[in-house]
């Protein structure tokens, strides 16, 4: 077991055994370590997402915020620091207000942004296009949510075919389905069920219409829920 | 003491009629029995008389236009009778400047007459000054109700003359004190017999009609969205007795509180013979007090709640799982583009509460207003019915325009100047009013269109009554820059009920804060008599239970807030006056 590890099942003990003044002093220091060593290695996407995993069930939101903020402003061409400057906004929207959520949502397009300029990658385009889809209709974001999962499509495509790239087909379809193209939803939809057919969302989808099928989607973009935003998935083997 | 009356404008009933209603009496008790409600109302605003158009304040200045948004909260409606004929009557706050608010009066058969130029408590809208508020209760406990303006500026206080027309009396009460003030209540915090008065206060004490000063000071909005802590808070009155006030919001433990305050709701949450106080907030942290029984509140907020970050616009108060404990309903923002969620506040018997508004189906009501408590079926169950809609204009949306701003790195939120004009957009309008049937305690019915209440006017206040003594609960809807709307209940096969009329003796003579508990079949219900619970919307002071089809009480108590508890009898179907007996046990 690596430092980070030890560092996150410290963490994690913690907020288990319930906060004491010890534990509390572990617990920042820890988190120091975390900082430590994505520091020196800022581009570290699992350095980094380590850390932000840690940060998440001690509900220390602004500092890791606050921690990302000085990590890409030293280290501006970091691409992967810029995405988890973006996960660092959306961890905290579920402990926000509402309109709260609609700043940290944005701030972290942001920086998905910033860190598809500075490098294009599949887990960027996807972490970017699946964020358009959380904003309501109102806001006209969808397309660009749309053209993003395309996007990553096009790139999953040509690559070596990964267990994580069901997500794609996942969220194009609900893009589509919230742009009032059902058709265009399920083909994409039935399209990733016969890479993946044991996709359990997807099934979920194909199998449901109309309200029904909006419940089952809707559920997946609700800003009060925490959205998993574990990389992990990444460099896990299945 | 107990006087059973039916009061009517119509001639004295001959022992021919007298039969005929027996009879009729007699079938209705059968056939309310028969089969379950049908809830059904009626708007008759035009053809009671009472149908009005409420104009929002236009400001000067290059802000007009964000704080005549900020500002269209004032449409609101007092119920109280003031003439003492045994019938509701109606105030009807206006806000446009120059603008008469209206007093209409009841004329027994569901139709009203105006009287606010007669009655002369029509003004308060000067170009300095906003109405936003009203409350009927009997300041000097003479018997007759007293009539309090709430405004943007300071508040006017009207003395009742008994003889249809009011003094403006407000110059020697003491309440002299500038407040942005949406929300006020009268209640006896002490118990001592006086009615002390609360006043929530929307922005921080500038006044926002002043260009010069917003010119000088433009940081006037909220500094923070979900967590503002730079609104006008409270201000606590206790009455001196002799038709004057003096400040205690320090001294009572609100001081601190510096909220957004949109509402204030009131009620023994504790069930220790105490008013406590539930403040909803906009832009941030509801507030409970409890009351230390010495004159001083304690926040209790944290423990009680937990701090949230909603925007809190209505606070009523009621037992709606008729489980002996009061509950608080609280309406928030639950819109496309924000999924707030309202507050049904189950009280758990150990001073804090839960919400179980998901659970219970009364969760999404949009942009939230007034929502009221009240049995509107008789089936003893309370119903809530809820108000919503902030603009209805243009088809431009405003919230896409909202946004721009709102996620524009750096800004601050408090100046006015920076807030983009709404001009003729829309900003969550057209929405359906909601009615909730509770079903069973536990869960309600969303039934709005069944029930005829499904507009979808920009609503703000509701005064709820009985005002035709049919022992089905009616109400207004006051609507900004809209016409209002009357509701006559014309509910089919709803259940018995009686209606009480407390009159305090050694208590405020109009029985605020005093507590009825009702047993009848296999249901305890308790009621409370407040002094103008709910937004922008004082209800009937007159207490009323649905019984369902129970035809018989077993009993009836009254808790006075003097602390004397007193065993009453009344008929079912009928209103009954009660009177605090001098021989009454204390608790």
């Amino acid at each position: 077991m690596n430092r980070t590890w030890i560092a996150i099942a410290a963490v994690a003990m913690a907020v288990a055994q319930g906060v004491r003044p010890a534990v509390v002093t572990s617990q920042q220091a820890d988190l120091a370590a975390l900082e430590a060593a994505l520091s020196a290695a800022p581009d570290d996407l699992r350095a980094a997402n380590d850390y932000r995993m840690a940060i998440i069930p001690v509900k220390q939101y602004d500092r890791s915020i606050a921690f990302f903020k000085k990590l890409t402003a030293d280290h501006p061409t970091a691409a992967n620091a810029h995405l988890n400057y973006g996960f660092a906004y959306v961890d905290k929207i579920p402990d926000a207000g509402a309109i709260t959520q609609v700043i940290l949502a944005n701030n972290a397009l942001g920086e998905f942004t910033k860190s598809l300029d500075l490098r294009p990658s599949w887990i960027a385009l996807y972490t970017r296009g699946n964020s358009y889809l959380f904003w309501p209709r109102i806001f006209n974001r969808t397309k660009y949510g749309i053209a993003d999962l395309t996007e990553a499509l096009k790139m999953q495509k040509i690559e070596t075919k990964r267990h994580y790239h069901v997500r794609v087909y996942v969220s194009l379809g609900d893009g589509l389905w919230k742009y009032d193209d059902l058709p265009g939803a399920a083909n994409i939809w039935r399209e990733g069920l016969a890479q993946f057919p044991d996709s359990d969302k997807l099934k979920a989808r194909l199998a449901k219409q109309g309200d029904e099928l909006k419940t089952v989607i809707e559920a997946d973009y609700d800003p009060q829920k925490r959205v998993d935003t574990s990389l992990q998935d990444l460099w896990m083997e299945r | 003491m107990t006087t059973t009356q039916r009061v009517r404008r119509t001639p004295r009933p001959t022992a021919a009629t007298l039969m005929v209603c027996v009879i009729a009496a007699g079938w209705f008790v059968r056939s309310r029995a028969a089969g379950p409600a049908v809830i059904k109302f009626e708007d008759i605003a035009a053809k009671a008389g009472v149908q009005f158009r409420h104009h929002t304040r236009n400001f000067k200045g290059t802000s007009a236009d964000v704080l005549k948004m900020f500002t269209s909260g004032g449409a609101s409606a007092a119920v109280g009778d003031f003439d003492n004929d045994g019938f509701d009557d109606l105030f009807i706050v206006d806000s446009g400047e120059g603008t008469k608010s209206h007093l209409y009066r009841n004329n027994g058969n569901m139709t009203f007459t105006d009287v606010s130029e007669k009655a002369g408590v029509g003004g308060g809208n000067d170009p300095l000054s906003i109405v936003a508020d009203a409350l009927w209760f009997d300041y000097d406990n003479d018997g007759w109700r007293d009539l309090l303006v709430a405004r943007f500026g300071t508040p006017l206080l009207y003395h009742n003359e008994k003889n249809g027309t009011f003094k403006n009396v407000t110059a020697q009460s003491g309440l002299s004190k500038f407040g942005n003030t949406i929300a006020v209540v009268a209640f006896d915090y002490d118990n001592d017999g006086r009615l002390d008065l609360m006043f929530g206060n929307y922005f921080k004490p500038q006044n926002l009609l002043d260009p010069a000063g917003i010119e000088k000071d433009p940081h006037v909005l909220p500094n923070d969205l979900d967590n503002a802590v730079n609104g006008g808070g409270v201000t606590l009155w206790h009455g001196l007795g002799n038709g004057r006030w003096e400040e205690v919001t320090e001294k009572a433990g609100f001081s601190k509180h510096t909220g957004w305050t949109l509402d204030i709701g009131h009620g023994d949450f504790n069930n220790d013979g105490l008013q406590d106080i539930y403040l909803a907030c906009d832009y941030g942290t509801d507030r409970i007090f409890f009351n230390n029984g010495d004159g001083t509140f304690r926040d209790a907020t944290e423990k009680a709640l937990g701090f949230d970050t909603r925007k809190g616009m209505n606070a009523d108060v009621g037992d709606y799982d008729n489980d002996g404990w009061l509950d608080i309903y609280v309406t928030n923002i639950t819109d496309e583009y924000m999924k707030e969620c309202n507050m049904l506040w189950h009280n758990n018997h150990d001073g804090t509460f839960t919400d179980l508004s998901r659970e219970t189906g009364t969760c999404e009501t949009l942009w939230g207003w007034s929502a009221k408590f009240g049995d509107y079926d008789n089936d003893g169950l309370l119903d809530i019915f809820v108000v919503n809609g902030l603009r209805s204009a243009g088809p431009d949306n405003y919230i896409p325009v909202l946004v721009d701003l709102i996620t524009k790195p750096g800004v601050d939120f408090t100046d006015v100047r920076g807030w983009p004009n709404i001009g003729n957009m829309t900003w969550s309008g057209y929405q359906k009013k909601k009615f909730f049937k509770n079903l069973d305690g536990s869960s309600f019915k969303e039934m709005s269109n069944a029930a005829g209440v499904d507009n979808d006017k920009d609503g703000r206040g509701i005064g709820v009554g009985d005002f035709d003594n049919d022992g089905r609960l009616d109400f207004y809807q006051a609507n900004a820059d809209q016409n209002s709307l009357f509701y006559r209940n014309t509910t089919t096969d709803a259940g018995h009920w009686i209606e009480l009329k407390l009159v305090g003796t050694k208590s405020n003579r109009d029985a605020i804060g005093a507590r009825v508990t009702v047993k009848a079949g296999a249901r305890t219900l308790i009621r409370e008599v407040d002094g103008g619970n709910g937004y922008a919307g004082q209800s009937t002071q007159r207490i009323h239970f649905g019984l369902g089809a129970s035809t018989t009480i077993a009993s009836i108590q009254v808790r006075w807030p003097s602390g004397a508890v007193q065993t009453v009898s009344a008929p079912i179907d009928k209103i009954t006056t009660v009177q605090e007996s001098a021989a009454s046990g204390s608790r």
